[in-house]
C-alpha cells in the first residue's frame, strides 16, 4: 500500500504492509514529488514489537502485544524521524499549541501533565487556542527560527492539526502544589530537552539533532512551570509566556 | 576498554554532554566538565585506566591523587550506563 503525504513541508512517500498508516495520515496527502520514500518491512515491525516490550519491561508495566498495523505506524514514524534533521527538522515529545499565530511546546517525562496542561489552557482560551500537535510535532529550526509542524502521531486523544506555526516558547514541565513559572537558562534548557527529542539510530544524525537543540535553545522564550491541574495554572503560564492576561 | 560507537559527545557551554543514540538501551545522557570530555577523547580508542592517567598527567597540572581519582570516576559513571566496551 503506497501513499504520498507532505509532512513538515517534506514530501514522503510511504509504503506500507498494513493500511493503518495511510488511515492516519488521511489530510496530509499531497501529490508533490517525493523528496524521501519510506518503505516498512516485516522486520521493522519486529524492531518495534521487541522495543515496545523492552519499554513496558523497564517500566515495570505489563506487556502489550500491539499489532501489527500499530506497530507499522510507529516504524513509518521512525523512519521519517530519522531522516528529518537532513532538512533541519527534528521530532520533539510535547504537546504543541498555538494561540494567536504563536505556537507554544509543553515538554515534560510521559504521565506528567502537559497535555492536561495544554487542556486547561482550551478551557481558559477557548477556540482561541489550535492543537498543533499534542504529543510528537515536528520542529524546523534554521535561519535563526523555529517552526512547529502538526502531524497525525498525535497522541491518545488525537489531537493536531495539519498547520505549521513560529514557534515562540518550549516550556519545561513539572508537577507542583502551586503555580510558578520562571525563565529556563540555556544551561539548563538544553539537557532536559535532551530528554524529549527523538534520538536517531545512526550516530551522524544524532550528531545533527544535537545541533538542531543547541539552535533551539538559541531561538525560543524558555521556561520552567511548576504546576497543579488546576484552571490557575493555564493562567500563570500563558501570561508568562505570551505577555497576556487571559 | 573503549568507548562504545553509540555515544556521541557534544559541547555545552563551558562542558559537554555524553549522549548515547537510539539503538543503546540507556536514553539518558552525562554531563560533565573539560576534563570529562579529555578522558572521553582518550576512549575513542581502546586503552587502560592506567593509560588514560598517563595521558591525562602530561596534558593537565593537578594535585597529587585528583587525576586518578577524576579518572576512576568517570570510568566507574561510563560503566554504570553501559557506555564501554571491554
Amino acid at each position: 500500500m503506497t501513499g504520498t503525504y507532505l509532512f513538515a513541508n517534506i514530501v514522503v512517500r510511504v509504503e506500507s504492509l498494513h493500511d493503518n498508516v495511510h488511515r492516519l495520515c488521511h489530510g496530509y496527502e499531497t501529490n508533490g514529488q517525493p523528496r524521501l520514500t519510506v518503505r516498512t518491512t516485516r522486520e521493522d515491525i519486529d524492531f518495534e514489537h521487541a522495543r515496545s516490550k523492552a519499554a513496558d519491561i523497564a517500566a515495570g508495566r505489563n506487556v502489550v502485544d500491539y499489532n501489527d498495523g500499530y506497530l507499522e505506524l510507529l516504524a513509518v514514524y521512525r523512519k521519517i524521524a530519522e531522516a528529518m534533521p537532513v532538512w533541519n527538522t527534528m521530532l520533539v515529545h510535547g504537546s504543541c499549541l498555538a494561540v494567536d499565530g504563536a505556537a507554544y511546546l509543553f515538554c515534560a517525562p510521559s504521565g506528567t501533565g502537559k497535555s492536561t496542561h495544554a487542556r486547561l489552557w482550551r478551557e481558559l482560551l477557548g477556540n482561541r487556542v489550535v492543537m498543533v500537535n499534542d504529543d510528537k510535532p515536528l520542529v524546523r529550526v534554521a535561519d535563526g527560527t523555529a517552526m512547529v509542524f502538526g502531524t497525525p502521531w498525535d497522541g491518545k486523544h488525537h489531537l493536531s492539526s495539519n498547520v505549521a506555526v513560529p514557534l515562540r516558547a518550549v516550556c519545561l514541565l513539572g508537577r507542583d502544589e502551586s503555580n510558578h513559572i520562571e525563565r529556563a537558562s540555556l544551561d539548563d534548557a538544553f539537557p532536559s530537552l535532551l530528554g524529549h527529542v527523538y534520538r536517531p539510530i545512526d550516530p551522524t544524525v544524532l550528531l545533527q539533532t544535537l545541533t538542531l537543540v543547541d539552535r533551539l535553545v538559541g531561538c525560543v522564550d524558555l521556561w520552567r512551570l511548576g504546576c497543579n491541574m488546576d484552571l490557575d495554572a493555564a493562567r500563570v503560564s500563558f501570561a508568562a509566556m505570551s505577555g497576556e492576561r487571559a | 576498554m573503549k568507548l562504545k560507537e553509540e555515544y556521541i559527545t557534544h559541547e555545552i557551554g563551558d562542558g559537554l554532554v555524553l549522549v548515547p543514540t537510539g539503538l543503546a538501551s540507556w536514553s539518558g545522557f552525562v554531563r560533565g566538565n573539560k576534563t570529562f570530555g579529555a578522558i572521553l577523547s582518550l576512549l575513542r580508542e581502546d586503552t587502560t585506566e592506567e593509560a588514560i592517567v598517563a595521558a591525562m598527567r602530561e596534558r593537565f597540572d593537578a594535585p597529587e591523587g585528583a587525576i586518578e581519582r577524576d579518572v576512576a570516576r568517570a570510568i566507574s559513571e561510563l560503566r554504570k550506563v553501559g557506555a564501554l566496551d571491554g
